[in-house]
């Protein structure tokens, strides 16, 4: 295999990382007791784990929980580790230290293929990973994505904890005079069989400075709580109304903003005629909005409570500056894409083989065009932020993924250092990739400096929600295949166009380390150069395309709309040399164990083959991201002319399970979220103006429209992998393919129609 | 302006066209009802009107005079919880939580009015949006409740 265009493409990814930075020290990621602020007597041992003065334990965290559990998972690592009840782990929000960065994320972003880096990784691919390891541990960058948070933090909290544990049992040992070996540790409570107990809070003091060497987290064997469901921490709160989230916080004083902003993407403020919403009654003023970060500009309107200023910013009488004529169109947009494909060459992802040999000897010739829409993220709990600027320093209470870089949004906008910005990161109402952006943190921060030190909560209604998102782009991918003389497949090759998204959200979110926004974004082709089927000749290429309209990651990202594109046409090529699509994948994955036990163990489970009730099909889809294989089979009528889908089979193989639970939960979570993608997302741009404002013109499954979802984990001891995002991409393909097998109409584009 | 609240008499001074679902939030701090569409389709705002569901994003306080309004707030508490948040915790239903509230409020009316819900039943009442995907566990949630609710002690609002 030829790696030299992956490792091409690996620079291109981080080249603008790499260079200046060169080879940095290796750094451990235990950080020093003093990145933990003490209160009430509490003791940090290192910077990540505190010990209360009754032996709670509170952990240092630094990821988002927008409903993937992580918030459980992290405190069940931590817990493992001291051997300390779950309820015992007390939860405080981490500082911004390089030590709580996301290192595993920024290394998913190597564009390797999966068959190359399972296993016996080539050298040069070591170095990459090496190499980017050290530069995100230098960055530091803080971020809740990219189904990341568990794969990352898995040995550093583990050894944090491990590390803790140690340090407590050493400082008992000396108290006590005896050896630490003889002294058990047991639901946070120390032992020694001679007679004298403490707990953790009665040795914090005197464990704290002591480094005890040679740890390592326990044997996968004395695991009592990693691998069985555990109940999340967050939900008692969550089933009384006492869960807060960005939009609950309240604080004395408190004004309250609705934002109105300029219907063409990317528009500035307009000129405004403000009398009549000022004459409204709890209108405080009405402020011009920049666009920040990325945004759109716009105005903002302060009052006594939203409702009011909602009402006030439809008041007031604007002009909004004129849309130029290269306002995005996605009509427009969908003929550009169509015309990169025919007239562009594209960056190679991946290439082995000889496929312009295998083309030329084709007897029979296989084509096809895919085709996904624009989509919105429409998180139920609207963009919002909470802001106060008073005596030159500046206070944000915000749902973010990324809370680092709304302090450096917060920091920009009010003209202040950013250590005079203090973040305070909430419960999020829903993430998915929107909370990736700060554009709405830009405005509150803007708004609050109007507002003379009062606090004020920043709110955007439904439909600015709707029509002000960064989008999922818009793709096309054009596939060609070649079937030999034999009747086999001997060649597959791939070319998409569509914009790409890192670029573009690294120049608005940390602009001192972009690069060229063209430069080649391994989201843009994940899910289609990276497939681990035996075809002999590949060649997989993207061409990435400026459409002027805001993109951004959407659950899943590339994976989400490519996945639908190559599992599709699988099953199509399934179909067109007399395969069972399920023997067929099985015949080309014999160099990809992990695929295809995770493929047997969908069908099993969901009868593959069998006669179903009349009038239903099964489909079935194989995908691999964020370092978990996902299979899934989906079995599908239509109804009246809808499409219906009853129930859906999946299995996963995401490495060491921490909370099974949790991974049947997204599991569901992933199914209903794709499927509304599948039968309903699209976002429509004229002009500039997305056509779509609220929930009926943007729907989502409801309970009644959902299908029965069943899990099936296999068995694994490798690292852990994602789980928040892997089952979204087979979702689309596997309903669309049991349409066919229902309707034999194959569907090429999103979003599926009856 | 008085309002009848889980209960208490509470005074609110907004405009009288202010929907109810700001009022709770924004003047008397009941944050547990929650904002997700403002045209009475997502049902995250959903509360009790007496005893019906409603969504106070299009209800008008001027509407509600003397009637008894329920928000999440008096449903059950963390040590007191009503038959429908035990089973929400035992089926572990919530993710991001947001819809929560909606949708715990909505199950309660559909129990009140229907001891024994069919499949049909919890399909047809529950039309509130999650973004995460709970539907599955929160028919789960439903069935494992409607046995409870038939306890009388809790019929009569004593779980309330």
């Amino acid at each position: 295999m030829k790696r030299r265009t992956w490792i091409l493409s690996a620079l291109g990814a981080t080249g603008a990382l790499v260079v200046g930075w060169g080879v940095l020290p290796a750094r451990s990621r235990l950080g020093s007791p003093k990145l933990m602020l003490p209160t009430q007597g509490d003791v940090a041992l290192n910077g990540w784990i505190k010990i209360a003065a009754d032996g709670a334990v509170v952990l240092a965290m630094p990821r988002s929980d927008m409903g993937q559990g992580v918030h459980t998972a992290l405190a069940m690592l931590v817990a493992e580790e001291l051997d300390v009840p779950l309820g015992r782990v007390r939860l405080e929000q981490a500082g911004a230290d390089s030590i709580y960065g996301n290192v595993a994320m920024l290394v998913a972003s190597l564009p390797f293929h999966p068959l190359d880096s399972e296993g016996d990784k080539p050298a040069k691919i070591k170095l990459a990973e090496w190499l980017v390891v050290k530069i995100a541990r230098e960055l530091g960058i803080n971020a809740t994505g990219g189904s990341s948070s568990v794969a990352d933090l898995w040995d550093p909290l583990r050894m944090a904890a491990a590390t803790a544990r140690a340090s407590l049992v050493q400082a008992a040992a000396a108290a006590w005079k005896v050896p630490a070996h003889e002294i058990t540790v047991r639901e946070g409570l120390m032992q020694h069989p001679s007679g004298p107990s403490a707990h953790f809070g009665q040795m914090g003091p005197a464990a704290a400075g002591s480094t005890p060497g040679h740890i390592s987290p326990k044997a996968r064997q004395d695991w009592q709580l990693i691998g069985r469901s555990a109940a999340r921490t967050d939900i008692p709160a969550k089933v009384t109304g006492q869960a807060q989230f960005g939009m609950d916080v309240r604080l004395p004083g408190m004004l309250f903003a609705a934002v109105r902003m300029n219907p063409v993407l990317g528009g500035a403020a307009p000129s405004m005629d403000t009398q009549a919403a000022l004459a409204m009654p709890g209108v405080r003023q009405v402020v011009p909005l920049a666009p920040w970060g990325g945004g759109t500009g716009g105005l903002a309107v302060v009052a006594i409570n939203t409702w009011q200023a909602q009402q006030a910013a439809q008041a007031v009488k604007v002009q909004w500056p004129a849309a130029g004529a290269e306002a995005a169109d996605t009509a427009r947009i969908r003929d550009k894409l169509l015309q990169a494909l025919d007239t562009e060459s594209g960056f190679t992802f991946h290439e082995q083989g000889l496929p312009q040999k295998a083309e030329q000897t084709a007897t029979r010739r296989i084509d096809a065009l895919y085709q996904a829409p624009y989509l919105a993220h429409a998180t139920l709990e609207p963009m919002n932020c909470t802001a106060q600027v008073k005596d030159g320093k500046v206070e944000i209470w915000v749902p973010t993924q990324v809370p680092q870089m709304a302090r450096a949004m917060a920091a920009k906008v009010a003209g202040v250092q950013e250590d005079l910005v203090n973040v305070h990161v909430t419960l999020l109402g829903g993430g998915f990739g929107r909370r990736l952006e700060v554009d709405f943190v830009g405005q509150a921060v803007q708004v609050a400096m109007a507002c003379k030190g009062a606090p004020v909560q920043l709110v955007w209604s439904r439909e600015e929600d709707m029509a002000h998102d960064f989008y999922r782009p818009m793709h096309l991918a054009k596939f060609q295949a070649a079937i030999d003389a034999q009747g086999d497949v001997s060649s597959l090759r791939i070319k998409s166009a569509g914009d790409a998204i890192t670029p573009r959200w690294m120049a608005r979110a940390a602009p001192h380390l972009s690069g060229p926004i063209d430069m080649p974004d391994k989201t843009t082709s994940e899910g289609l150069f990276d497939l681990p089927y035996g075809f002999l000749n590949q060649h997989m290429s993207h061409v990435a395309t400026r459409s002027g309209v805001p993109v951004g990651f959407w659950r899943s990202v590339g994976h989400s709309h490519n996945a639908f594109f190559s599992e599709s046409f699988i099953d199509e090529l399934a179909v067109a040399t007399q395969q069972d699509p399920l023997a067929f994948r099985l015949k080309l994955l014999k160099d990809a164990p992990r695929y295809a036990a995770v493929l047997q163990l969908a069908a099993t489970q969901a009868g593959w083959g069998q006669p179903l009730p009349a009038g239903r099909a099964q489909g079935l889809a194989l995908h691999k991201s964020f370092g978990a294989i996902v299979a899934q089979v989906a079995e599908v009528s239509v109804e009246q002319g809808q499409i219906r889908v009853h129930r859906v089979v999946c299995a996963i193989d995401c490495g060491t399970v921490v909370n099974p639970d949790t991974v049947a939960q997204q599991m569901q979570s992933s199914v209903a979220f794709a499927l509304s993608a599948a039968l309903f997302g699209q976002i429509d741009i004229v002009g500039g103006v997305v056509q779509q404002s609220n929930f009926p013109s943007y729907p989502m499954v409801t309970l009644s429209q959902t299908p029965r979802v069943e899990t099936h984990i296999v068995p694994s001891t490798r690292q852990p992998a994602g789980v928040g995002e892997p089952a979204v991409p087979p979702l689309a393909p596997a309903v669309g393919n049991a349409l066919f097998a229902l309707t034999g109409q194959r569907q090429r584009a999103l979003p599926l129609v009856a | 302006m008085q309002l009848n609240i889980n209960g208490q008499s509470l005074n609110a001074s907004a405009d009288p066209r202010t929907p109810l679902l700001w009022v709770l939030r924004d003047e008397l701090n009941l944050t547990g009802t929650k904002f997700g569409c403002g045209v009475a389709v997502c049902g995250a705002c959903t509360v009790h009107v007496d005893g019906q569901p409603v969504r106070a994003c299009v209800t008008p306080v001027s509407a509600l005079g003397n009637k008894q309004i329920k928000t999440i707030e008096s449903l059950g508490t963390a040590e007191n919880p009503h038959p429908l948040q035990a089973a929400w915790i035992a089926e572990q239903v919530p993710q991001c939580g947001y819809c929560q509230s909606g949708m715990l409020m909505a199950a309660a009316a559909l129990l009140d009015n229907n001891p024994k819900p069919s499949d049909a039943d919890i399909d047809a009442a529950m039309t509130n949006l999650c973004r995460c995907g709970t539907y599955q566990r929160v028919r789960a949630a439903i069935h494992r409740a409607a046995p409870a609710m038939q306890n009388p002690a809790i019929k009569q609002g004593g779980a309330r």
